[in-house]
């Protein structure tokens, strides 16, 4: 048996991290791989494709609702292929803190025994900026030990990223946690993969994989699915896979190294913004 | 620094009035810098325990007389719920009065942390009402509350609406200032937003409103001001929610310590315009004349009070001229907070005892109004200087003190400080009572507890010979301020 894998998925918010991890999720069920998911987010959404509906009650209403002696089966459903599904939930916006939400969800988890040996692995969906500590709970403690950053060629997104890195950085000193690489998920902005690579390469890490853009994700995610559950012919359903094969096969997990502002801005304009002022027609 | 009364929140003594935990001097540079603003604290990079903000905020509210304070937190922060209500119970007793105030805590859990409990604490709020009838009530954040950022405003301003009696929020989490005095002004603000009432037209009074701990000396008091014509409104210990609503009309506002004192005197001054005295304080003979002085100034009653002080002077002088003989040349190390350290400070020099380090527990830069505080400029204007501290009762840094230059004597006010003293072997005077060194005739009585206590020095020498302290030679041979860390600008 494989030592288990456990990844956290970061990104900003609204870059397609849930879409990208539930797909890539169902790629590797279709490599024979046991995979749990357990969504770090209050809005409860990082399952839905695998579920098939947003059916599943959250750990911290669990917990709320019932007091703290409760059964596993209580808060883990079981989606598209065997996977495991959890969600932490949180508090309405405004109002208490999801942070602490979070810890206390991934502790009562770890009290529960979710962590089963058959398990090959568990990804963290996590909220899109880590505003406070406890949004970096999956990646404290030998939790998540290796992540992933989802962006896109957008500015937004790779500062995001950026930042994001800043964070492992600081964990990384103390713990094992490392960065696995950047995943593309496109939104098809001008040399969008030239960017990507250079951006990269100056955080010290690989574009792992380049998911394009398709309308056949919008298709299945209103139709609760997984493109690999929905079209499992398309092209996208291959890409996935092409993802899915790209993870388990990756070895180069690295401390980044996280940019200036400048020079972010740098990278932006040589693969960015050139291109648009030579293009510009009327 | 203007007063805002329309915020819940205040601003800490850091933020308002560049106050200090660490600096090591001379009392001189310490003024001067403070005087022209340069004054800038140090951190540690080790530090003993130090005391909550909360506490003397809550402290302070929970001595009104039948009022209930909602402690929004987990258990554990209403930890001070006990001792309010020993102190309450004691000071009741003591005045004759009874004091129903009840202290409540939330006993906020994880569930209420994640998802927040604004609506337990209306409930909470309406029951306590329902259950006590208090006068007044006061709901308190904690360092949960505030770290998750609960709304405990918007429902002290819903609750308003069902409660006929004030319902006022006061946010004291204890990790917004360093400084615990930081709570004075928290209990200072929360009594003037919500019970303070403006003056009542054609309300004559003659009563002089006196911020104070316990009101230990109150009959004397009392009687002293009848000489003046003159009646003091002691707070808060037992006062009632009534008394408090007329704190605008009084003829003016004192304090037996500059540090519990500033923020409403200079709150009632600058919203009232009722005249803050801003002397140095009542201890010692230059303090209380002084003191008398300045009342009788914004009372326009300096005739009366020309003769009070020739009458007690008469009495009292002679007899403390003739102790003061005895302690003349001891030498003495103090630690306090800023309102006594250089209060006393000025006494122990009037009585010929040199102070060698004085210690202050924190130190205000500048009081609300921008004046240093009177007791420096006093000190200075006298040209009396010595070694100075300050130091959140980091009690390593008083032993390194007391060993390095073995007093003659120890003064502190704070409970535990001057134990410490005596294990080392010195002798030690506990000003407990705020009214300890208060006019002529305490002045005489704390010159002879001084006198006592280097006189019957056996129980210092007994202890120390047979305690074992924890501190090392290593530590007694470095400087004072050897954990200390310059603040950056």
């Amino acid at each position: 048996m494989a030592e288990l894998r456990q990844i956290a998925i970061y990104g900003k918010g609204g870059i397609g991290k849930s879409t990208t991890t539930q797909n890539l999720t169902a790629g590797l069920v279709e490599h024979g791989k046991k995979v749990m998911v357990v969504g770090c987010d209050p809005k409860a959404d990082s399952t839905r494709l695998l579920l098939g509906g947003l059916a599943q009650k959250t750990v911290l209403d669990t917990i709320r609702e019932e007091g703290e002696d409760i059964e596993l089966n209580r808060i883990m459903k079981e989606g598209f292929g065997g996977t495991k599904c959890v969600e932490s939930g949180g508090p309405e916006p405004g109002v208490g803190c999801a942070g602490r939400g979070i810890i206390t969800s991934i502790n009562m988890l770890e009290n529960l025994g979710a962590y089963t040996d058959d398990l090959d692995y568990v990804f963290y969906d996590v909220l899109g900026d880590v505003v406070c500590g406890g949004f970096a709970m999956p990646i404290r403690e030998g939790k998540a030990k290796e992540i992933y950053i989802v962006a896109s060629g957008e500015m937004m997104a790779l500062y995001a990223a950026n930042n994001i890195s800043k964070g492992i950085q600081r964990y990384a000193r103390t713990g094992g946690v490392r960065l696995g690489g950047i995943i593309c998920n496109s939104r098809n902005v001008d040399r969008e993969l030239d960017l990507l690579r250079a951006f990269s390469k100056e955080l010290g890490t690989k574009l792992l994989y380049f998911v394009p853009r398709d309308n056949v994700v919008q298709h299945a995610e209103i139709n609760k699915k997984t493109v690999i559950e929905y079209k499992p012919d398309s092209n996208q359903a291959q890409e996935y896979r092409n993802l899915a094969q790209a993870v388990i096969e990756n070895t180069d997990f690295v401390i980044p190294t996280p940019m200036t502002q400048e020079r972010l801005e740098e990278i932006l304009l040589e693969y960015g913004m050139m291109e648009l002022s030579d293009d510009y027609k009327i | 620094m203007a007063i805002n009364l329309n915020n819940s929140n205040v601003a800490t003594r850091e933020n308002r009035i560049g106050s200090i935990t660490g600096y090591i001097g001379s009392l001189k540079d310490l003024a001067t810098q403070s005087e022209c603003g340069t004054l800038k604290g140090c951190s540690r990079c080790f530090s003993q325990s130090s005391s909550c903000l909360s506490g003397c905020a809550l402290g302070q509210l929970g001595a009104i007389r039948d009022i209930a304070i909602i402690h929004h937190g987990p258990a554990g922060c209403s930890v001070a719920a006990a001792g309010t209500y020993y102190i309450d119970k004691v000071m009741a007793k003591k005045r004759g009065v009874t004091n129903k105030t009840v202290y409540i805590g939330t006993d906020m859990n994880e569930n209420d942390t994640i998802f927040g409990s604004t609506e337990k604490l209306r409930q909470i709020i309406l029951e306590v009402n329902k259950r006590y009838s208090p006068k007044a009530i006061f709901v308190s954040s904690s360092c949960a509350t505030g770290i998750i950022g609960e709304d405990i405003d918007s429902i002290v301003d819903e609750v308003k609406e069902e409660i006929d009696v004030p319902v006022v929020a006061v946010h004291c989490e204890g990790f917004k200032s360093r400084i615990w005095a930081t709570g004075f002004d928290i209990a200072d603000h929360a009594v003037l937003q919500s019970i303070v009432q403006p003056p009542r037209e054609g309300v004559k009074t003659n009563k002089i409103n006196f911020k104070n701990f316990f009101e230990s000396a109150r009959p004397e008091i009392i009687e002293m001001f009848k000489n003046f014509d003159l009646e003091p409104q002691f707070l808060y210990c037992n006062s009632t929610v009534e008394e408090l609503s007329h704190l605008s009309e009084a003829l003016a506002t004192t304090c037996i310590c500059g540090t519990l004192g500033n923020y409403i005197g200079n709150a009632l001054e600058e919203k009232y315009g009722v005249p803050y005295v801003r002397s140095i304080n009542q201890c010692g003979i230059t303090g209380f004349e002084t003191w008398l002085r300045e009342i009788g100034k914004v009372t326009g009653r300096s005739e009366k009070i020309e003769k009070y002080i020739e009458e007690q002077r008469a009495i009292y002088i002679p007899k403390i001229e003739e102790v003061k003989k005895q302690l003349k040349g001891l030498r003495a190390v103090l630690g306090m907070g800023p309102g006594y350290t250089f209060e006393v400070s000025r006494v122990l020099n009037e009585l010929g005892i040199e102070v060698v380090w004085a210690l202050a527990w924190h130190y205000d830069k500048k009081y609300e109004n921008g004046d240093v505080p009177p007791s420096m400029k006093y000190l200075l204007d006298n040209d009396i200087d010595f070694e100075a501290s300050v130091s959140d009762q980091q009690n390593y840094e008083v032993m390194n003190v007391l060993h390095k230059y073995q007093p003659d004597l120890y003064l502190s006010r704070h409970p535990g400080s001057t134990v410490w003293a005596i294990k080392n072997g010195t002798p030690a005077v506990y000003v407990a009572d705020e009214y300890m060194i208060f006019g002529y005739k305490h002045t005489l009585d704390f010159a002879y507890s001084i006198l006592d206590s280097i006189n019957n020095r056996s129980f210092e020498k007994n202890l120390a010979k047979r305690t074992k302290l924890p501190y090392t030679d290593w530590w007694y041979k470095q400087n004072v301020g050897e954990f200390m860390v310059q603040d950056k600008a």
